[in-house]
């Protein structure tokens, strides 16, 4: 360090370190810049047709069709949010400094923890459209099915006025009338199909996507192509849905044969840490076989991905702050 | 700028003025003039003078675009735009099986006064591009210390006084030009109608008014460099770093963007530059640093530095060839030489803007 004085610097209101404005600022910018790029479109629509196809995909299927149908629009969602956010988060910053444009955005009064923050808004903002229109999509063809379903069970159980009537003088909890069966299958029928259990569970796919994006984010933040960024990034998160099995099958041998070893207990613990585990995002499974999953999971998951998130961007941010650009 | 005798002291078209009409010279140093001879005589004089007669038809020469820049209340201060305090920045080598560093720059020290233009120049490799991002906290150095405006280039807030364009910019090429602004003054705090009156002003001013609703991926080099000077301009800084501003533009563009520096420079605006073409640093440039391998090996005022101290150069019109033998016999009986005699010649600029100029404009 050179020990010469500094100059003297003219007073000027105050700089805020952290902007809300800025971030929301390079959020919307990079919505829009990859709302507007050929390949959203196309990945959404390609998921959009895979959903739809479940209608027909349903009779050819030895499930149930509610499973059928929820495995195929659930697993479509998950898959290709998943897809959009890896893809998506990959070229951001690679992009940016082949092109100089980091270099215009870092120049004015930008620090590099709110560019990183505003990029991961972004791209969660762009899966979150992506979510709602997909998740309009697999309820429009929910909603389809069950109309036809419901057709179904009233063709089962024709409308017979007389023994309605019959029914209703002498209403009991346990009526087992063809009328009142027949609005007992509807309305299983219904929570079948749609319950809080379903939406919960797209919420915590998106999360999962989100936290996907933040790993890709955290690669790109050190790696220097943005090949290596996407493959790290799916090697990764390949990890975190491997690792949860190996563990538990690791455990499930100590519990026969003894303790496990310290040194497997740090390792899993780390890789843990370091790739994020994507079975406890998983909720997708209980629900397409129609459980109802407790709203503590949702918390305990939601907190997870918060945490997961967190930890993502902040090391994402030593990496950058570190960057030579 | 003008004595009575019409001769013209060339540091006031270097100051962006035409001595005739105050406005900006559109074909460079020697504008429409005619140069019938030139003698070069190595005298020991203290100014370096040039005789000719100011030209007539100087009016097309108005810069195309209008002029809408805000000026500073006190654009020239005493602190220093930029101060660089013995700067050294070492890059470790990127290959783990080699140990070592390369030594981009090496213990440079320079001040920049506000209100100035400042070219740096050097080879490729030499070490200006390293310097500037230094300078904009982009690159952190290994020793020494940058300010701007008196402040650590390191704190992000130095940076609202600074405006940036790199060399060969992209932006985002989803965008319109218009929404690129919008972007740009929005990281620097701009909203509303403020913003909305800005980017109008601007893309204006930088000549893309009717490209403001057109993507930017759809723009070709020229309107790139000149939408990054609009968004480096978007705040109103005080201190403009350009990177080969007029890298890959053509002649017109060129123009136009040296034209638009000298005009921020009358408005107070400190300009740092770093160009490869010498001949338009030598038209805009107040003072220039010369790197080489690193180090700042020449710096200073221009004039000072290009003068070449013991020649005298007169520009003679409808000069007779008895003149002209004439002078020379006066000149070698007092001593002095002659050391060439040769007709003048328009520059190769001034040449293809009389080709292509069009007279719509």
């Amino acid at each position: 360090m050179s020990d010469a004085a500094a100059p003297s610097a003219p007073s000027s209101p105050v700089h805020r370190m952290f902007s809300l404005g800025r971030i929301a600022a390079l959020a919307g910018n990079t919505l829009r810049d990859l709302i507007r790029q050929k390949v959203f479109y196309f990945m959404l629509v390609f998921a959009l047709i895979l959903i739809g196809a479940s209608l027909v995909l349903v009779s050819l299927s030895f499930q149930g069709e509610i499973q059928t149908l929820k495995d195929v629009g659930l697993g479509a969602i998950s898959v290709f949010t998943m897809l959009l956010a890896v893809l998506s988060s990959a070229m951001l910053l690679p992009k940016d400094i082949e092109d100089r444009t980091l270099y215009t955005i870092l120049a004015k009064p930008v620090t590099r923890f709110e560019y990183l923050l505003g990029k991961l808004s972004g791209v969660i903002a762009m899966l979150a459209t992506a979510t709602v229109l997909m998740t309009a999509c697999f309820c429009g063809v929910l909603l389809l099915w069950q109309g036809r379903a419901i057709d179904n069970i009233e063709m089962n159980y024709p409308v017979d006025m007389k023994a309605e009537s019959v029914a209703a003088a002498t209403a009991s909890p346990d009526s087992t009338a063809p009328q009142t069966r027949r609005e007992l299958e509807i309305q299983k029928l219904e929570s079948e199909t749609f319950n809080g259990s379903l939406f919960g569970a797209i919420a915590i796919l998106l999360l999962r996507a989100a936290v996907c994006a933040a790993v890709t984010l955290m690669v790109s933040c050190f790696a220097t192509s943005w090949l290596f960024t996407v493959v790290a990034a799916f090697m990764m998160i390949l990890i975190g849905h491997i690792v949860p099995i190996a563990r538990d099958a690791w455990q499930a041998q100590a519990g026969m044969g003894g303790e496990l070893a310290i040194h497997i207990k740090l390792l899993l613990m780390g890789i843990t840490v370091f790739c994020p585990d994507m079975q406890l995002f998983n909720l997708v499974d209980d629900i397409a076989v129609g459980k109802i999953i407790p709203m503590e999971v949702f918390m305990q998951t939601t907190a997870l991905g918060f945490g997961y998130l967190a930890i993502y961007v902040f090391v994402g941010y030593l990496f950058f702050a570190w960057r030579e650009l | 700028m003008h004595d009575s005798d019409g001769f013209c002291d060339k540091s006031a078209h270097r100051n962006g003025k035409n001595a005739n009409n105050g406005r900006y010279g559109r074909y460079g140093r020697y504008g429409n003039y005619v140069f019938p001879i030139i003698l070069i005589i190595p005298l020991p004089p203290i100014k370096r003078c040039t005789l000719r007669r100011t030209p007539s038809n100087f009016t097309h020469d108005i810069p195309p675009v209008s002029r809408k820049i805000p000026s500073h209340q006190n654009p020239v201060s005493s602190t220093p735009a930029i101060s660089i305090q013995s700067l050294t920045k070492e890059f470790k080598s990127p290959s783990l099986f080699q140990r070592g560093s390369i030594t981009a720059v090496k213990n440079l020290s320079l001040n920049v006064e506000a209100g100035s233009v400042y070219g740096l120049l050097g080879p490729n490799g030499s070490g200006k591009s390293t310097t500037m991002k230094i300078v904009l906290g982009l690159v952190a150095p290994t020793s020494g210390r940058t300010f701007i405006f008196g402040r650590d280039s390191r704190d992000v807030d130095s940076r609202e006084a600074v405006g940036f364009l790199p060399e060969n910019p992209y932006f985002y090429k989803f965008l319109t030009g218009e929404e690129t602004l919008h972007f740009y003054g929005k990281l620097c705090g701009l909203r509303g109608n403020k913003l909305k009156n800005r980017s109008k002003e601007l893309l204006e001013l930088v000549g893309l008014t009717d490209a403001a609703h057109r993507r930017v991926g759809g723009y070709s080099k020229g309107m790139l460099q000149r939408i990054g000077l609009a968004q480096a301009l978007v705040q109103e800084p005080r201190l403009l770093v350009l990177d080969e501003p007029t890298a890959g533009v053509d002649p017109v563009g060129s123009r136009d963007i040296r034209d638009l520096i000298l005009e921020l420079k009358q408005r107070g605006i400190t300009v740092m530059l770093c160009s490869h073409l010498l001949g338009q640093v030598q038209e805009i440039c107040d003072r220039i640093g010369i790197m080489h391998r690193g180090e700042l090996v020449r710096e200073g005022a221009l004039d000072e530095l290009i003068s070449i101290e013991n020649q005298t150069e007169f520009v003679l019109e409808n000069a007779t060839p008895e003149l002209l033998k004439e002078l020379r016999v006066k000149v070698e009986a007092s001593g002095a030489r002659v050391v060439g005699q040769h007709k003048p010649q328009q520059n190769l600029e001034r040449y293809f803007l009389d080709v292509t100029n069009d007279p719509k404009k």
